[in-house]
């Protein structure tokens, strides 16, 4: 009997059941889909670092070391578990010549530093998309899955070494996993032999590189030992990573995928929520003379409300069953990137669990959502239902005083009142053009921001053309010297600061004793952004970055005691600043520590104006040789952020077009709901003189003000929640950024982006509203 | 007295079925028709396309002396909106505005005078009604006369030329739908010329002349002529006799 009721409410309903039915759908696949993505990212990840054990702290030394003394130190570190010096062999991406079946091309335009490497035993290990450690045999090779993607490489396809005059082929036979290098954020990376060949090779083609890499009870443990580590004056002719950040610059972008995703998701459901509540409101609106009927043959409540519930139930349960198996089958497409970056394809029994809860929810949730509906009909009192035929909403106060306006043309009148005085009537459209502003807009301002120029003055650096840097090594001082000489001597050159890396001690928050890497110079901290505070003077003042800034517990305008040489020395911290070179632990002062040794000399230059940077670049960093790295600014700024902007460049374009369908699909939807239940009124209109012009004038003005409140509510909020939510997640991350001010393209932000979306909201209601030529309006005059 | 509406063969078809065939009636200014038949005899139908509110499908019907019958929606609206006044078996006011913006806004929408004078117009309207002491209600909060009344009001507020009913009194009770029916009058010796459609044989005895339709052709018509109050009675047993020869 049930059942029957069911089925023929099913067919009687069609239209209505089934936006019902699709709105429950939409909000399954996303729970579902957005549960899979999320629990495959981090089992994924999880998984790939179980198994592959990147290091927990890694320093990078380019030139001769001795092993023993190596030992010897990590041998009498407490809390060591293990340690290992890979040999790596340093190639140029020239020297990589890739010949596919269609095509034969050159690594030479890689930003990426290449080193040729054999497989660890234990530790450290390059894995497949299975994650299991690789072996290869001679004439194999492996490549990196970031190289992969870049070049468009396929299994089998052969790649020629060409160096030294030695030249060697090998086919692909895997790609791999690097749970270090995983990203473009990560400036190297690595391509992996056979121990034969790798051994063959080593002192041939290229110059060897070292990773030394160790590993503690605790991941924390790795700054400690950094710093004891530093003082021991072992190798450092190199990038001195812990693993945090190891772990942050192969997975922070997809895992702000994954978080932007499920911000999206989330707010999608919260749409797919209203539209839920709103279409069953229509639909109960429409039976209440049923329901009044119902009632008047004695029916109790509980009866009535068990007859819809039931209804509900059937509707919801085949929608979040439809919705859950749809969402099982597109995941792996959504996974794709995911499983791609950190392999194992299988979906995990986790997400599988999991997204069986969160469909359940969702079912839950609905039917939730119906009882509270449902026992809005006990108040309907059978008067109301049938003769008057009130609806479930609180009766609407009526504004009198449309007689009263002096000028206002009726059209308007009809439809700003509307808007103005029965705004909850269109809180669906206002919320999802107000989402779709938000979710279009904050992806758009963080992308502009990481493009921007200045950008980079946020980030620890100064804006200047051409970066130079001499790490540590035997040659430092020659080098330095080569630099200054050829820098003195290049007419190009407009104007030049050199900073110079030292190091002293301060006691952290615990009282023990850290390190402290300051770069001093005449215009040290000059041209960065500050939290707090201001640029160091001259005399003792020293700028420390927001990362340092915690682990000394101070702030800006009070006093550090310095260690230099073990002399103890006070200074002034005169600002705080946010930086993400170095792993965020930089501190700059204009004071010179002259009884110091350098550790690394930067030089930001900046050229004449009509000189081209990259030219330049190339040219010193040939004079200069191999113990200097010759940026230009343009470049490093790309290579660091590139991948960033690339990926979010595809969540602006994803969002938006989510963003744009997500309005049209809900203004569609609902101003067909609006039409069939405005159709009589509609009629009426027509018949005492408006015509289907005027109309589509009244509901063009309507949809028009509440896309024009959305938009502009979107706006205050991006605005004002925007940089908030950016920079707390970004503070998260512990990159040592805490605080980022969007830097925003007017013209995108109020105009472009407001513009689109209201033609776009104006063309679908006047395209919608042309559909009433094709109803008979008369026909409808006594319905 | 001159022609104000004149029909000319009208027919109309739905899809297949003939609603209405050869029609022909002329109306004098400042006349009283009143349109009777079964139900499903084509009344509505013929109303709605007489006053263009539908397109007949032959035929043609002249307004003021203008062909009127194949003017587009736009055209055809202004003329609905200045010239004509249209009263619905339920009232229809729009459910979002008070009495007395739902009378107000067609003669703003008009345009012919200022807003203020169209302000006391409704007032009169409004007097002359007896729903003054609504007139700023909600719709929902008054009764159905008054709905219905509100209604009328709003039909003339542009004074129009002639005012259409579909069944006025179809959901009133039967000393409403005498006041209803006075105030009709009491327009029409005015001057408006009125049409109504009506199922009642009391409604219909006030008209000057009943049109009786069956099977979508004029079937008969009865004189009665000027409404005056003293021959009421006889007036009506004219009428209901005449309406059983008819079958009705
Ligand atoms: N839009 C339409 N499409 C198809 N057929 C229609 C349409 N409108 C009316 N009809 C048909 O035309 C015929 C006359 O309808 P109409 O509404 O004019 O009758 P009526 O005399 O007003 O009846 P009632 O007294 O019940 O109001 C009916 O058979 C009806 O089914
Ligand atoms: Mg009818």
């Amino acid at each position: 009997m049930k059942w029957m009721l069911v089925k023929n409410d099913l067919k009687r309903n069609k239209v209505i059941n089934f936006a019902l039915f699709l709105f429950m759908f939409f909000s399954a696949v996303l729970a579902v889909s957005s549960i899979i993505m999320a629990t495959q990212t981090f089992t994924s990840i999880s998984n790939l670092y179980q198994t592959a054990q990147p290091p927990h702290f890694l320093q990078m030394h380019k030139g001769e070391i001795n092993q023993e003394e190596i030992d010897e130190f990590m041998s009498d570190y407490d809390d060591l578990t293990y340690w290992q010096t890979n040999t790596t062999i340093a190639v140029y991406g020239e020297s990589l010549t890739v010949v596919s079946d269609n095509r034969t091309y050159n690594l030479s335009n890689s930003q990426l530093d290449i080193a040729l490497v054999k497989q660890n035993e234990t530790r450290d290990l390059l894995l497949n998309s299975s994650h299991e450690k690789i072996a290869l045999e001679e004439g194999e090779i492996g490549i990196p899955v970031l190289l992969k993607e870049t070049y468009g490489m396929e299994i089998g396809d052969h790649v020629r070494l060409t160096s030294n005059g030695v030249s060697k082929e090998f086919v692909i036979k895997e790609f791999i996993l690097d749970s270090m290098m995983n990203s473009t954020m990560a400036s190297s990376t690595r391509i992996l032999l056979s121990d034969e060949e790798f051994n063959m090779l080593e002192g041939q083609v290229g110059e060897n590189e070292y990773l030394i890499e160790a590993y503690f009870t605790e991941t924390s443990e790795a700054s400690n030992f950094q710093t004891a580590y530093e003082n021991a004056e072992l190798p450092q002719d190199g990038q001195t990573i812990t693993y945090t950040i190891i772990f942050l610059l192969s997975a922070l972008t997809d895992i702000m995928t994954v978080f932007v995703l499920l911000l999206v998701s989330v707010l999608l459901i919260i749409v797919s929520f209203i539209c839920v509540k709103y279409t069953m409101i229509t639909t109960l609106e429409e039976e209440i003379s049923e329901i009044g009927t119902m009632k008047a043959i004695g029916l109790p409540f509980s009866e009535i409300r068990d007859l819809y519930l039931y209804k509900y139930r059937a509707l919801a349960a085949a929608s979040v069953m439809g919705g859950y198996l749809l969402a099982l089958l597109i995941s792996s497409l959504l996974t794709k990137h995911i499983t791609a970056t950190f392999g194992n394809n299988r979906t995990d029994p986790l997400a599988i669990v999991l997204s069986l809860i969160g469909a359940f929810l969702v079912y839950l949730l609905i039917i939730y959502y119906c009882k509270k509906l449902l026992n809005k009909m006990k108040k309907v009192t059978v008067v109301d239902a049938l003769v008057q035929r009130k609806g479930f909403e609180k009766d609407q106060r009526i504004k009198n005083g449309l007689y009263q306006s002096k000028k206002l043309p009726v059209n308007w009148l009809i439809g700003l009142r509307e808007v103005f005085f029965q705004f909850k009537n269109w809180i669906i459209v206002f919320t999802v053009v107000l989402i779709a502003v938000v979710m279009i807009l904050i992806p758009v301002n963080l992308m502009n921001t990481l493009e921007a120029p200045e950008f980079i003055t946020y980030m620890g650096s100064s804006e200047e053309d051409i970066l130079i840097e001499i790490e540590n090594g035997e040659k430092l001082a020659i080098s330095y010297e080569n630099v200054k000489k050829v820098l003195e001597n290049d007419g190009t050159v407009q104007h030049y600061n050199e900073f110079r890396r030292v190091r002293v001690q301060t006691t952290d928050t615990e009282k023990e004793r850290i390190n402290l890497t300051v770069d001093n110079g005449v215009n040290s901290g000059a041209e960065l952004q500050y939290l707090s505070g201001k640029a160091p003077g001259a005399g003792n003042e020293i700028a420390l970055s927001y990362l340092n800034a915690e682990k000394v517990g101070k702030g800006a305008g009070e006093q550090i005691l310095l260690y230099v040489n073990d002399n103890p020395q006070q200074f002034i911290i005169s600002g705080i600043y946010q930086d993400v070179t170095s792993g965020g632990y930089t501190a700059k002062a204009q004071y010179n520590f002259s009884e110091l040794t350098a550790e690394k000399y930067t030089f930001s230059v900046n050229l004449h104006d009509q000189v081209d940077e990259r030219d330049k670049a190339n040219e010193w960093s040939r004079i200069l040789g191999g113990a200097v790295t010759v940026h230009p600014m343009e470049e490093f700024i790309n290579q660091t952020l590139g991948g960033v902007v690339k990926q979010l460049r595809m969540i602006v374009l994803a969002s938006s077009i989510i963003g744009i369908c997500l309005t049209i699909l809900i203004t569609v939807m609902f101003l067909k709901l609006r039409l069939a239940k405005d159709f009589s009124e509609i009629a009426a209109l027509n018949a005492i003189g408006f015509s289907e012009v005027d109309i589509r004038q009244q509901y063009l003005i309507k949809t028009g003000a509440v896309a024009m409140t959305g938009i502009l509510a979107g706006i205050v909020i991006t605005d004002v929640l925007g940089e908030r939510i950016v920079s707390s997640l970004l503070s998260l991350s512990g990159l040592g950024i805490n605080k980022v001010a969007f830097i925003s393209n007017p013209f995108i932000e109020y105009i472009i982006c407001p513009g689109l979306l209201l033609v776009l909201i104006l063309l679908v209601t006047w395209m919608v509203m042309k559909t009433i030529q094709n109803y008979n309006l008369i026909s409808n005059i006594n319905k | 007295m001159k022609t104000l509406l004149d029909v000319q063969n009208l027919g109309k078809r739905f899809e297949g079925t003939q609603v209405l065939n050869d029609i022909n009636i002329k109306v004098t200014e400042g006349e009283f028709i009143a349109i009777m038949g079964q139900s499903g005899s084509g009344k509505s139908t013929l109303l709605y396309n007489i006053s263009g509110m539908d397109r007949p499908t032959s035929g043609m019907v002249l307004f003021g002396g203008k062909i009127i019958s194949k003017l587009d929606d736009k055209k055809m609206s202004e003329i609905r909106l200045k010239q004509m006044g249209f009263i619905f078996q339920h009232s229809h006011l729009l459910k979002n505005l008070s009495i007395r913006d739902n009378i107000v806004f067609p003669g703003f929408k008009a345009g012919r005078y200022p807003r203020d004078k169209i302000n006391q117009m409704a007032d009169a309207l409004m007097e002359k009604t007896g729903i003054s002491n609504v007139a700023d209600h909600d719709i929902k909060k008054v009764s159905g006369g008054q709905l219905q009344r509100a209604g009328i009001c709003r039909s003339l507020i542009n004074q129009p030329k002639i005012l259409f009913a579909d069944e006025p009194t179809g959901a009133l009770n039967s000393s409403t739908t005498k006041d209803v029916m006075n105030i009709i009058n009491k327009v029409n010796t005015e001057g408006t010329t009125v049409i109504i459609v009506t199922h009642d044989a009391k409604v219909a005895a006030r008209a000057d002349r009943v049109v009786f339709l069956m099977d979508g052709t004029i079937h008969d018509q009865l004189k009665l002529g000027k409404y005056g109050g003293e021959n009421e009675l006889s007036r009506e047993k004219r009428l209901s006799g005449w309406l059983e020869k008819q079958g009705f």
